[in-house]
């Protein structure tokens, strides 16, 4: 089965290195290239395009192998921004020219990709984005500064939103491919976070930065609609990676559990330590239904159902804190230990209910839909 | 995998909605009356009906129908819990019974009246307390002549009062055998239908049996293992997950609506955080709860091996979500909520009923961890 490939593959190549670059803090390079060649990255593309003409199930399936083989929310956090919110915005919205310059270099992992959307002072509010773009003669000149961008400080490939026209709201949104080393676009430091320390995040700084009018994609003012349709990706095959993490961290769980012995028994023989055992799976159980549904559904060619996609989004945010917390707890005092894994786990999850639109966002978007 | 339902378990859903008119509400509420002659003439009624578009045959042949079963339930549990519990317990436990264990004269003897609504079952399992898991049965048949005199106490019989055909779970030796004893029996009674928190409609009582003389062609079984009972006791979860899924879209519903009708400070109150977002928070619980329970009927109806699991994955995860949902709800009535016979009070007293009735979530959950432990 390609899942138990995915994982084997993970579990050799990419996993005796995920602790040490989440401890410091450092991107894998080496890590990520290797998902590139094993077909991860481009795994949905085309195979004219560098990638595996996969459907969305699979990728979720693929994400899941990732998360349960060990790898840590960092590097499939990487994964999910460069895939699904960079290459695909390009792949479905972008001219045959602009798929053929960067898919196949992304899909390989040669480029590196992010997406710029949230701003200093714009975030969960899309439409209050201030960063400018303005056309002159047969150029856009950039002006603004993005924040919190995933894949920030190490991409080659960026695709920015920014607004045509002072006065538009979400009209006035458009999307353009602004390439690393582009005079006045300039990445700030990494942010020092919490979770998901291997994967960089940073300001990115538009100062004058002219780009050629081919760098937009699709229409002026079409990017807001862009932004929105990586919502299906960003619910399904990008939650993939956490649901699968919490497999692997039952299955740690699960042997140490049998292994400690406290009170002359394992402790898997107390029914306290059962019943978080089955709180993680039931987490688990219950977040992959959510996400296999998105994904079957997207691969039926359905419209986005923007409220289910919120519904995954606030369950798997909200309800992924208690059985994180679960694993750490079963652990004892080692699970607060960085040795044991599950307080990775815990800092890389915490970013669930935050990132990708916050569960309070969710909410809103729910309760206005119903 | 699969998340769509067919045509014709669409047109089931329509059909089985399209049972209950605006009259309905009247006749159902008759339910709640507290008078077992009632509950009776109540359920019978409905049964009748529910037979002719085809809700009592779901799942009775060949136990491959589990999705559109799950559709089929959780339409009639939404509109009445207690019918559906009712209803679920003659059909899917009584019937099932029948119709994989039985004789083939007890076939035809019983599953043609079930079908069509013209009989009221149960099967009185536990004894003692509300789980067998632990409790070995003490109702037992002694052979005398063509037949056994059963003696033993049930207690919280579903349909009790109202059963025409109760199937005793017993022992005979080391066996389990199941004895089919018509109401009215000899050395049968049944007690006084029990006072419950929720599930006001539903008829529970307990009942004792004493040199019951029950003929061999009555008899099923015996049977050498317990699968017998564990597999009576899936279909249970399984009623009750379903069940849990009803309950919940009802009291969405009335929350909901209320919510959108209901005006403080000039605006609807469905406007205000406070009550928009729980609403959001009750929603993405019954879709998770939905999402969940289908799966687990999917994986039932491919045969997957992770079924067991799944399966008390989602009676845990959907009767404890039904007992948020339906106190949130009532929540956002309010004083409305509160003050008896609407469907948020009526689902936040029963839905405490979802978590102890089949395997409660206590046995489930030691049973999903052995799963894990067995696997890790």
């Amino acid at each position: 089965m390609f899942k138990e490939q995915v994982i084997r593959f993970a579990k050799k190549e990419i996993v005796p290195r995920v602790q040490e670059h989440d401890l410091k803090g450092e991107f894998d390079f080496q890590s990520f290239r290797k998902l590139g060649d094993f077909g991860i990255l481009g795994l949905h593309f085309p195979e004219g395009l560098g990638g595996s003409n996969a459907d969305v199930v699979t990728s979720v399936l693929a994400g899941e192998a990732l998360g349960e083989a060990g790898v840590d929310g960092g590097l499939t956090l990487a994964y999910g921004a460069h895939t699904f919110l960079c290459a695909d915005t390009i792949f479905a919205h972008g001219t045959d020219s602009q798929r053929e310059k960067y898919i196949p270099k992304l899909a390989s992992g040669e480029w590196i990709g992010c997406m710029g959307l949230t701003e200093p002072a714009a975030g969960s509010d899309v439409a209050a984005i201030s960063t400018r773009a303005e056309k002159r003669g047969d150029r856009y000149i950039l002006n603004g500064n993005k924040m919190l961008i995933t894949n920030g400080p190490v991409a080659d490939v960026a695709v920015i939103y920014a607004k045509i026209g002072k006065d538009l709201k979400h009209a006035g949104i458009s999307a353009f491919i602004v390439e690393r080393g582009t005079p006045g676009f300039s990445a700030g430091k990494n942010l020092d976070k919490m979770g998901v320390r291997a994967s960089h995040t940073s300001e990115l700084i538009f100062e004058d930065c002219e780009i050629p009018e081919g760098n937009l994609i699709g229409q002026e003012g079409a990017g807001f609609l862009m932004a929105l349709q990586t919502v299906e990706w960003d619910r399904s095959a990008l939650l993939a990676p956490f649901i699968g993490g919490m497999t692997y961290v039952l299955k740690k769980c699960a042997r140490y559990a049998k292994e400690r012995y406290q009170f002359g028994r394992p402790i898997a023989d107390f029914q306290a330590i059962k019943h978080k055992l089955a709180d993680i799976k039931i987490f688990i159980e219950a977040a992959r239904s959510l996400t296999y549904r998105i994904a079957w559904c997207k691969d039926q060619g359905r419209p986005l159902n923007h409220l289910e996609a919120a519904v995954a989004k606030l369950f798997i945010g909200d309800w992924s804190l208690k059985p994180a917390n679960d694993a750490m707890v079963l652990h004892g005092g080692y699970g607060y230990c960085h040795e044991y894994e599950v307080e990775r786990y815990f800092r890389d999850s915490r970013l669930a209910p935050i990132g990708g639109g916050t569960s309070e966002i969710a909410k809103r978007i729910i309760s206005k839909l119903i | 995998m699969n998340f769509d339902f067919s045509e014709t378990q669409k047109i089931l859903c329509e059909k089985v909605k399209g049972v209950f008119d605006t009259d309905s509400k009247a006749n159902l509420a008759k339910l709640g009356s507290g008078d077992d002659n009632m509950i009776r003439i109540v359920v019978s009624q409905w049964l009748k009906t529910l037979g002719q578009v085809g809700y009592l045959t779901l799942g009775l042949e060949n136990g491959k129908e589990a999705v559109g079963l799950v559709a089929a339930q959780e339409s009639l549990a939404k509109i009445s819990p207690s019918l559906f519990l009712s209803v679920d317990v003659n059909a899917r436990i009584f019937g099932r019974l029948i119709a994989i264990y039985g004789t083939l004269d007890q076939k035809s003897q019983l599953l043609p009246a079930l079908k069509e609504g013209r009989l009221i079952g149960t099967v009185a399992l536990s004894e003692g307390g509300m789980n067998i898991e632990n409790n070995p049965l003490n109702t037992t048949g002694v052979p005398v002549g063509d037949g056994f005199l059963v003696t033993g106490a049930k207690c919280h019989v579903v349909n009790g009062p109202i059963a025409d055909w109760i199937a005793i779970a017993g022992k005979v030796g080391k066996n389990i055998v199941f004895f089919l004893i018509k109401k009215d029996s000899e050395g049968l009674s049944i007690g006084q239908r029990l006072p419950t928190l929720g599930y006001n409609g539903t008829a529970i009582s307990a009942i004792s049996l004493e040199n019951c003389p029950v003929p061999l062609k009555y008899v099923i079984g015996p049977f050498e293992g317990e699968e017998p009972l564990k597999t009576i006791r899936t279909w249970e979860d399984q009623i009750l997950t379903a069940g849990s899924l009803g309950l919940m879209q009802r009291c969405y519903n009335a929350a909901l609506s209320y919510a959108k009708t209901h005006k403080s400070g000039g605006k609807p109150i469905i406007a205000y955080q406070e009550v928009g977002f729980k609403l959001a928070e009750i929603l993405t619980l019954l879709q998770t709860a939905q999402l969940l329970a289908y799966r687990a009927a999917w994986m039932a109806e491919t045969g997957d091996k992770e079924i067991s699991s799944l399966a008390h994955c989602a009676k845990v995860f959907c009767s404890e979500s039904a007992e948020i949902v339906a106190s949130q709800a009532l929540q956002i009535l309010g004083g409305y909520g509160y003050i008896g016979g609407n469907p948020t009070e009526e689902g936040y007293r029963s839905a405490k009923y979802l978590q102890i009735a089949g395997t409660s979530t206590e046995i489930s959950r030691m049973k999903i961890a052995d799963g894990i432990l067995g696997m890790g």
